[in-house]
């Protein structure tokens, strides 16, 4: 008993990472219906830059938040200059913009910081000595870090929480996500809007890619590709509209995850069965969630009357 | 039988389409204030076109002047903002919203003061919207999907509200029950509307004036009691 504690919190905390990343996805296709595809290079990128930053002398904690409000810029910026003509002309343009952003943010990263293709030291935000734990009962310990990394995606979650729900630009983003066209007739600057869900996508990524920078003690060309393979994953079987949604995808993704990975060595003592293993799993646990409930576990499925 | 009113939307020449497809050709109507206008018109006549353009919602040609101001190059979110509201076709309600919430979408545009006001003269008027107004809106009945629409564009506080097609998918009663709102916000809160419909008894009925719509251009218009009593209008319009 005490191993599987153990295991459901370290997956927890990496799960969370993936909840940061589908929480990233979920904003951008409630507005829009686009699954951007770059979501876990330009968290990449970001992260990259909020390393720069820390080079040049300034505490890690001010180097991400910097960073993030670069990214937040940034996501603007790309949905006004990229995703707007584009979705004027068809989604699939979209879809195949997204994906030259992911290439172009990984290039890009390798062309401007130096050292980045073997990966780059990165600190963390949270204690992380061989001592800095809690003893739980069983002999489980459960790291400083895995809980900051926790509370971090809890406080995020909140705070997107008041804004959709007790804001009145939350009341907007959630108009159009519901439907466009009424926001639209209600007076509500939908451009401005879908502009706004890229900045705050952009701005949840990059806090989601410090954060496995600082968990891996490194950033990497390569950190981000199964991080996001997972999140899209997570996101999916929360059901792609729902912030609820992407993190409880999230968090169980990344149980399931360690959990897969953790026991068959206990009970074997092999090796043969990992991380790889545990993707294909949870692949198979979202096919069957879907096949049973096709919109997600929070998915909403429209209800409307004529 | 309506004294000379002054004119609070004008359309002239009005051109506009989807794309390639020109839908209205040069369309010309007039709105008085304070009075209910009409335009009838069958199936792909270019009602919905009609209305979507003077939203701002589709790119058009021609002038549209409300209040004396010219609205044809200005953005949806403007024209809402100079008081004018639609109740789209097929209601166009925030369905994964809650009643007061789709209520309070509909206030977008509003600042602040006034609005709870508001929101309570609303439940008033439509007591049904209060009992459920914690409940998504997409789990109403159509009738009370449509008279949430209304609420909601009320909301922005108009002084013309454009409604496209209320009666649709709603049974005989409800869309009386309708008709008899529509006319109440006129005559007592001297509200303007210009209502599209198919259904032109029920329309005619509360109407001051009708325009008859034709593939893109006015065929016809007059006072309710003119069109009522044009032959051809009533052959296909009124069926008898």
């Amino acid at each position: 008993m005490g191993h599987l504690l153990q295991y459901i919190l370290n997956g927890l905390a990496r799960g969370s990472i993936y909840s940061l990343i589908a929480l990233g996805l979920v904003v951008i296709y409630r507005g829009t219906g686009h699954l951007n595809f770059a979501q876990g290079e330009m968290a990449l990128f970001a992260t990259f830059g909020a390393w720069w930053i820390n080079d040049h002398g300034f505490p890690l904690w001010i180097s991400i938040l910097l960073a993030a409000l670069g990214a937040f810029v940034g996501g603007g910026l790309i949905e006004y200059s990229l995703i707007r003509p584009a979705a004027k002309k068809s989604p699939f343009a979209v879809v195949v913009i997204t994906i030259g952003l992911f290439q172009a943010f990984n290039s890009l990263s390798g062309l401007l910081f130096k050292g980045a293709a073997t990966g780059l030291p990165f600190g963390t935000l949270f204690p992380d000595a061989p001592s800095d734990f809690f003893r739980l009962p069983g002999g489980v310990i459960w790291r400083y870090e895995n809980i900051g990394v926790l509370v971090t995606v809890v406080i995020i979650t909140v705070l997107l929480f008041v804004l959709f729900q007790k804001t009145k630009i939350g009341l907007a983003m959630r108009m159009v996500a519901n439907n466009a066209d009424s926001a639209k007739l209600a007076g509500v600057p939908t451009n401005k809007v879908l502009m706004l869900s890229w900045a705050l996508s952009a701005a949840i990524g990059t806090i989601g890619g410090c954060l496995v920078a600082g968990i891996n003690a490194n950033v990497s060309l390569g950190t981000m590709f199964g991080v996001f393979l997972l999140a899209s994953a997570a996101a999916t079987l929360g059901g792609l509209d729902s912030p609820i949604g992407a993190v409880v995808g999230g968090l169980s993704l990344g149980v399931v995850e360690s959990l897969v990975t953790n026991y068959p060595n206990d009970w074997w003592g092999s090796t043969y069965i990992g991380a790889d293993t545990a993707i294909a799993v949870a692949f198979v646990i979202i096919l069957v969630v879907l096949l049973v409930k096709p919109s997600g576990l929070f998915g909403s499925t429209r209800v409307e009357r004529v | 039988m309506t004294p000379e009113r002054a004119p609070l939307l004008e359309v002239r020449d009005l051109v506009a389409g989807y794309g390639a497809v020109q839908v209205l050709t040069g369309l010309d109507i007039t709105v008085a204030e304070g009075e209910v206008a009409v335009m009838l018109g069958a199936n792909g006549a270019g009602k919905t076109t009609t209305m979507r353009a003077i939203s701002g919602m589709i790119n058009r040609k021609g002038t549209i002047t409300f209040r004396g101001e010219a609205l044809t190059r200005r953005a949806p979110d403007e024209i809402v903002r100079m008081g004018i509201a639609q109740v789209p076709q097929g209601r166009g309600t925030f369905t994964d919203l809650t009643v007061e919430e789709n209520l309070r979408a509909g206030a977008y545009v509003r600042k602040g003061s006034g609005i709870e006001a508001d929101l309570e003269e609303w439940f008033g008027v439509f007591p049904r919207l209060r009992e459920r107004r914690s409940q998504k809106a997409g789990g109403l009945s159509g009738g009370e999907q449509q008279m949430l629409a209304i609420a909601r564009a009320l909301m922005s506080r108009p002084k013309l509200l454009l409604c496209d097609e209320p009666s649709l998918g709603l049974a005989p009663i409800i869309t009386q029950e309708l008709f008899d709102v529509l006319k109440r916000l006129n005559t007592e809160q001297g509200l303007s509307i210009l209502i599209v419909e198919q259904n032109a008894n029920l329309a005619l009925r509360i109407a001051h004036s009708v325009f008859v719509l034709e593939t893109g251009s006015i065929v016809a218009s007059g006072t309710a009691q003119e069109i009522s009593n044009n032959d051809a209008v009533r052959t296909a319009y009124l069926g008898y």
